[in-house]
């Protein structure tokens, strides 16, 4: 019975993915009218069935084997303090790391049941937390550098059509990359404790993050539809392909890693092309602020519920 | 395949097409114009009404085609802007043959020379904008083909200050001949200021996803 309280946890998990990382990925090309929005939905499911199937071993690896010794009583609070904070962000409209919120729960929940927790590997996943977004700055910097010499040289017309397909493939990449990174942070203590197989494992984790796409994606992506007519389409795939790649990289290395992150330093990084001045500093900062913020609750109220439930 | 993915959907081979036509027809238009001034041609003067006829249902085609899913959202505005601006430039020519028919084709012959030159410049201009509008499509440098539309305009203004000169010491028959001259002369010199600002559009458009 106390099996379901995790597993609970985990599908809540992938339902809120479903819901709100369909709009990262194929949030551009639905408002650009590239691909409408049921075959986004269904390739955004392929894609992430294919990325836990092939890739997501490593990171699985990573949160639920070398990070802590996973158990059912830390994996119950952790994956329930996430569970919950991340329905409250959803709920109260504040950007929240799944992958930050779910490291930061193992480890607070890990520490207070006196379970042997590897720091050295946490302090990697916080670093390359660090890393990861001034990978994407430059990368995605690089890339609007190389359009700029390249595709930028061609006719008007041409360069619309190359677009379409570039924006549709840096949406399947990052789909790719949800299902390899994202969704295998969130299946790997599941996995690594025992409670499930690694393949039902991902397949059931890919069908509720595809059931959180179809059911509850639309509006999000309807909203992001409708904005994307004011963004450069140019700047923006620069952005989302520098971070795409950039997670992609991570992912080979095993490490959980936030592509909302990746995306904030893509932006930043084309914005820095364009001089210093269009980057909002403010926002910065209050990213940063935030970066720190949900690790560190996350940790405190694991640590804090183990601690009285033990 | 390739080609359909890289080098254009159906939906916009069949927009480009249609705006193409469109200023095809608005060269055609100050054509016929600039014989009826000409040649005093009554029928020539005909054509001006039917072929703007023409091109505002195309330019209903195009924008309803842009709404349907023509293109990145980033270009549609502009692209549609530009169609307007250009059926404007119809709309100035057809109220300048209005008038040109109202006056029954006979201007004095101090301002006639200045207006048939002028017309001569506007049917230049359309050309010009067709061949800068050809340049989406390759590698052509279409600041060059906007810089000549500038200078046609530019001509057409000097012209105008002229015109005007003489008309103001031109005697006319009655108010309303006077406001008629004078509402042709504002209609001919406004269809110049339209194409130039079509071009400016075309530029916009062109460096919009650059």
């Amino acid at each position: 019975m106390t099996e379901l309280i995790p597993l609970a946890a985990c599908v809540l998990i992938a339902f809120g993915i479903g819901s709100n990382d369909t709009s990262n990925a194929l949030g551009i090309c639905i408002g650009c009218g590239v691909i409408r929005l049921q075959r986004a939905i269904l390739l955004f499911g392929c894609f992430v069935v294919l990325g836990i199937l092939l890739q997501g071993q490593k990171v699985m690896q990573t949160v639920g084997k070398n990070l802590v010794d996973v158990n059912l009583p830390i994996m119950s609070i952790a994956l329930s303090v996430s569970a919950i904070l991340i329905i409250l962000s959803n709920w109260k409209k504040l950007p929240l790391s799944t992958h930050q919120v779910i490291i930061g729960s193992l480890a607070g929940a890990g520490v207070a049941a006196g379970v042997a927790v590897s720091f050295l590997n946490l302090l990697k996943i916080v670093l390359s937390w660090l890393i990861s977004p001034l990978v994407a700055f430059f990368t995605a910097l690089f890339l609007y550098r190389a359009m700029e010499k390249t595709i930028s040289k061609l006719s008007l017309f041409r360069i619309e059509r190359i677009l379409r397909v570039l924006l549709l493939l840096s949406g399947i990449l990052i789909s790719y990359n949800t299902g390899a990174n994202e969704l295998a942070t969130i299946v790997g203590p599941a996995i690594h404790s025992g409670l499930m197989e690694r393949t039902p494992a991902s397949l059931i984790g890919s069908l509720f993050v595809f059931l959180g796409a179809v059911l509850l994606s639309r509006r999000v992506i309807e909203t992001i539809g409708k904005g994307i007519t004011t963004l450069d389409p140019f700047s923006g795939f620069a952005a989302q392909f520098g971070a795409g790649i950039c997670v992609l990289f991570f992912t080979f290395l095993g490490m959980p890693i936030s592509t909302t992150y990746c995306i904030i330093g893509g932006i930043s990084g084309v914005g820095m092309s364009k001089g210093m001045k269009t980057v909002k500093m403010d926002l910065i900062r209050k990213i940063i602020a935030n970066w720190f913020l949900a690790p560190t609750l996350a940790f405190l109220l694991s640590y804090l519920i183990m601690k009285i439930i033990a | 395949m390739l080609e359909k993915v890289f080098f254009g959907g159906k939906k916009e081979q069949q927009v480009t097409e249609k705006i193409r036509r469109h200023i095809e027809i608005l060269h055609t238009a100050a054509e016929c114009f600039k014989k009826a001034l000409e040649e005093r041609d009554k029928e020539q003067l005909y054509c001006v009404p039917d072929l703007e006829r023409e091109a505002d249902s195309i330019r209903r085609e195009i924008v309803s085609a842009i709404y349907e899913g023509a293109f990145l959202p980033y270009l549609r505005s502009n692209i549609c802007r530009f169609v307007e601006i250009v059926e404007e430039a119809f709309d100035r020519l057809e109220d300048a043959a209005s008038v040109l028919e109202n006056v029954g084709l006979s201007l004095d012959k101090e301002i006639e020379e200045d207006c048939i030159t002028i017309a001569d410049k506007n049917l230049k201009m359309s050309e010009m904008l067709l061949i800068a509008f050809d340049t989406l499509f390759g590698k052509d440098d279409l600041r060059e083909k906007t810089l000549a539309i500038r200078i046609y305009e530019k001509q057409v203004d000097e012209i105008k200050v002229d015109l005007i000169k003489k008309m103001s010491e031109t005697e006319v028959k009655n108010f309303w001949h006077g406001k008629m001259l004078s509402d042709f002369v504002s209609f001919l010199t406004r269809i110049s200021d339209v194409i130039e600002d079509a071009s400016d559009y075309l530029h916009i458009i062109n460096i919009s996803l650059r």
